[in-house]
């Protein structure tokens, strides 16, 4: 049992339980500790020495995060000597660090900067003595580490072992040659690294960041002969407004079409329309499962991380995913196809590109097989394997649109919302939510209740797969059957749902498994910061978003009725296996 | 990995099937069975493989302790004291010796980190920041044994004799 007890912080007294931190107790009295390697319930490595305290009749000074209170304790956390261990520190770990913050991409942005800022660190007197130079990690689709810029706080290293269960990074070397990498220095492109960018929303310097595709999407656009499509996801509307100062939860879909429009892309469409052709696509073959006794649990296919920690983690659970295509993927096969057709341009000079929430969007772009359009229209155009195309061209994060547009001079705050272009950025509530977790359950459960028994849920809103709890659950009658299914999100919390169907005990039918907390709202392409409370203000706006769409089922969307009819003929049918559906490989790294 | 060295690291892990610090005990054992005294990557690769520990976790221990060696170990081991007391006693004609009269390979930048081996893997040169035997310096350890006093024409003849 944890008792009360008497504390006192510079002076005053407090009645707090005993089971906290030093700075748990400061931060409830509402003093403000800085701290740099800390992270709540993540990551207490107590490396970066700013949270130090004075507390009485202890000779050193004590390191706030891993310092318990007890009866009694007086704790100083703004002395002479204190004020000044924090700067000594502060400079130590700058001493090391480059000066050329102009050109960082974290500029402004960079929590160390912030910080030197707040200690009133004005000068650095100590040489920079980091010898090795261990040369940028460049070998990943997704991330790319510049080692550095790193302070070697190591919550890239918990999140990525902790939160995501991968333990792609470790710190390796010891003193000056310490630094944070994969096996053998191979590189994150080599390693069991699935991509999801968690490591880089935690990184408080510039030495964790996204592969900028910025430069290459700018030259598409520039290119007179390129017919440039932009899709968005969900995530982007409920979390890009954060980038121009407006506070988290704002819904800026309006906005956002708005100054896409003003960056001269020849149509703004939506991922949402592909979203509610996934759910077409996934609910039959969920139905089409249960019915022929097919592989139970389904899981579902949407998150790309996920995709590649089964591929590396769990081989034996590739049969329970769905083998829908992500609603990216999906998108730029029926853009390059269905599309091109329709507007009788050469797919070749299609460009589409895509803004996601997440970095491992990027991987999933590059990935071989991901190039359906090219094999649609390999005999008709008379294409040898040498000119394949991708689906999808370019892939860029929620803060890299918001830095084009800001580069394009667009006054985003005040522009008056517009729609998107039709008819691919069509799209109804039930794929607005596909940017919570528990969404695409959601969304799925709508439609294949209203295809197994003709009419619409009595209650659209699944309040239980809702919210931010690690594993959710519900059951549904749907004539008669039960069927049970299950929502995780984070991949430590994958793990005990796949470890049920590995023994052969999953009670579930359907399971939905986001890479990122929060699900795609809190993925590792989204504005920095992404704590607890802003992703639940971003899901709130998604969730608002559904509530105010007129259309929100998604086999009620009348342009992806119109591509069934005059393209795909029917779901799961023959195009739509050679466009939307796909197969996983992957031999898993652990026997 | 050959059946045969798979076959040994199995049973190592075995061995080491429990408890704090399993690992450090693995990969110990597994650099003394290895013939170049070392830990080669497919050897740890085979290791996070069969007991789930991650590759890089792995990675950070073998390169936190000097202990363990990612490249191949010469036959014998030389290790020159390189402290303050061991230098004033000449210590740095003892390595200079060696570098002379040895065709060493490997980055050869700093004498206090000094680690090298020999193209035809007999012997591997490295320095030593202090054996805490001054007082015998100068000191140099030859394959696990402590030699005070050393001068080079000692070392040259234990050498000849290996």
């Amino acid at each position: 049992m944890n008792k009360q007890v008497r504390i006192k912080i510079n002076n005053s007294d407090y009645l707090m339980y005993d089971d906290i931190t030093v700075l748990m107790a400061c931060r409830n009295a509402g003093i403000k500790i800085p701290t740099l390697c800390y992270l709540e319930g993540v990551s207490q490595r107590a490396s970066c020495g700013l949270c130090v305290v004075e507390v009485k009749g202890a000779k050193s000074l004590m390191r706030a995060c891993v310092t318990n209170i007890r009866e009694g304790i007086e704790i100083f956390t703004n002395t002479k000597r204190v004020r000044q261990a924090r700067k000594t520190n502060l400079e130590l770990l700058l001493a090391n660090h480059p000066r050329n913050c102009l050109q960082c991409n974290k500029n402004m942005k960079c929590e160390l900067q912030s910080m030197a800022d707040e200690l009133d660190v004005r000068e650095c007197n100590y040489p920079n003595i980091r010898k090795r130079k261990v040369p940028v990690d460049n070998t990943s689709h997704s991330l790319f580490r510049d080692h550095e810029k790193c302070i070697l706080c190591a919550r890239c290293v918990e999140v990525c072992s902790q939160v995501q269960t991968v333990d792609a990074i470790e710190i390796a070397g010891r003193g000056m040659d310490a630094h944070v990498t994969t096996f053998f220095d191979r590189g994150l492109g080599n390693s069991e690294c699935v991509n999801c960018g968690q490591c880089l929303l935690v990184c408080p310097t510039g030495a964790l960041m996204a592969k900028s595709e910025v430069d290459s999407v700018w030259s598409e656009i520039d290119n007179p002969e390129k017919f440039v499509i932009i899709q968005t996801a969900p995530a982007i509307r409920a979390a890009i407004g954060e980038e121009f100062g407006f506070p988290p939860g704002t819904g800026t879909t309006g906005k956002l079409v708005a100054a896409l429009k003003k960056m001269s892309f020849d149509r703004v469409f939506d991922t949402q329309f592909s979203a509610d052709l996934t759910i077409i696509e996934e609910g039959n073959e969920l139905i089409e499962r249960i019915k022929t006794g097919g592989t139970l649990p389904m899981i579902t296919s949407c998150s790309p991380g996920w995709i590649r920690f089964a591929e590396k983690f769990y081989p034996g659970v590739l049969d329970h995913i769905s083998s829908c295509k992500s609603p990216q993927q999906m998108f730029g096969s029926v853009a390059k196809t269905y599309y091109a057709r329709k507007l009788k341009i050469d797919p070749r000079k299609i460009s589409v590109i895509s803004v996601m929430p997440c970095t491992a969007k990027k991987f999933e772009a590059r990935r071989p097989e991901m190039t359906s359009a090219f094999e649609y229209w390999k005999k008709e155009l008379n294409l040898k394997d040498k000119d394949s195309f991708p689906d999808v061209d370019y892939v860029l994060t929620t803060r890299e649109m918001a830095d084009m547009i800001r580069e394009a001079g667009i006054d985003f705050v005040n522009l008056s919302g517009e729609r998107f272009d039709s008819p691919l950025g069509m799209s109804t509530g039930a794929a607005t939510i596909f940017g919570a977790t528990g969404g695409v359950m959601e969304a799925a459960l709508r439609t294949a209740y209203f295809e197994l028994t003709g009419s619409r849920l009595p209650k659209l809103e699944l309040e239980e797969v809702r919210g931010l709890k690690g594993i959710k659950e519900a059951s549904l009658d749907i004539k008669g059957k039960r069927i049970n299914v299950a929502v995780s999100h984070g991949l430590k919390n994958a793990r005990q749902l796949l470890r049920q169907i590995k023994e052969g005990k999953s009670p579930y039918h359907f399971i939905e498994i986001m890479t990122c907390p929060g699900g795609c709202i809190g993925g590792g392409g989204q504005p920095i910061p992404a704590g607890y409370e802003i992703l639940k203000k971003r899901i709130g706006a998604l969730y608002q978003e559904d509530q105010e769409m007129q259309i929100r089922q998604s086999h009620e969307n009348p342009a992806v009725m119109e591509l069934y009819e005059n393209f795909l003929e029917k779901p799961l049918g023959k195009m739509s296996h050679k466009l939307l559906h796909t197969n996983y490989t992957g031999k898993g790294i652990y026997i | 990995m050959n059946p045969k060295t798979a076959g040994k690291i199995d049973g190592i892990i075995k061995k080491h099937s429990e408890g704090h610090g399993r690992l450090l005990g693995m990969l110990e054992e597994i650099q003394r069975e290895n013939p170049h005294n070392y830990l080669p990557a497919d050897s740890l690769e085979y290791v996070a493989r069969k007991t789930s520990i991650p590759y890089a976790k792995i990675y950070g221990v073998v390169t936190f302790y000097s202990f363990f060696n990612l490249i191949p170990q010469g036959e014998h081991c030389i290790s020159i004291c390189r402290g303050t007391a061991c230098h004033t006693k000449g210590s740095k004609k003892i390595l200079d010796f060696l570098r002379k009269n040895y065709e060493f390979e490997g980055e050869d930048t700093n004498d206090a980190k000094l680690f090298l081996t020999t193209k035809d893997r007999k012997l591997t040169l490295r320095s030593v920041a202090c054996f805490g035997q001054c007082a015998l310096a100068p000191v140099v350890e030859i394959d696990g044994d402590i030699y005070g006093n050393m001068k080079v024409e000692t070392l040259k003849k234990i050498i000849e004799k290996f």
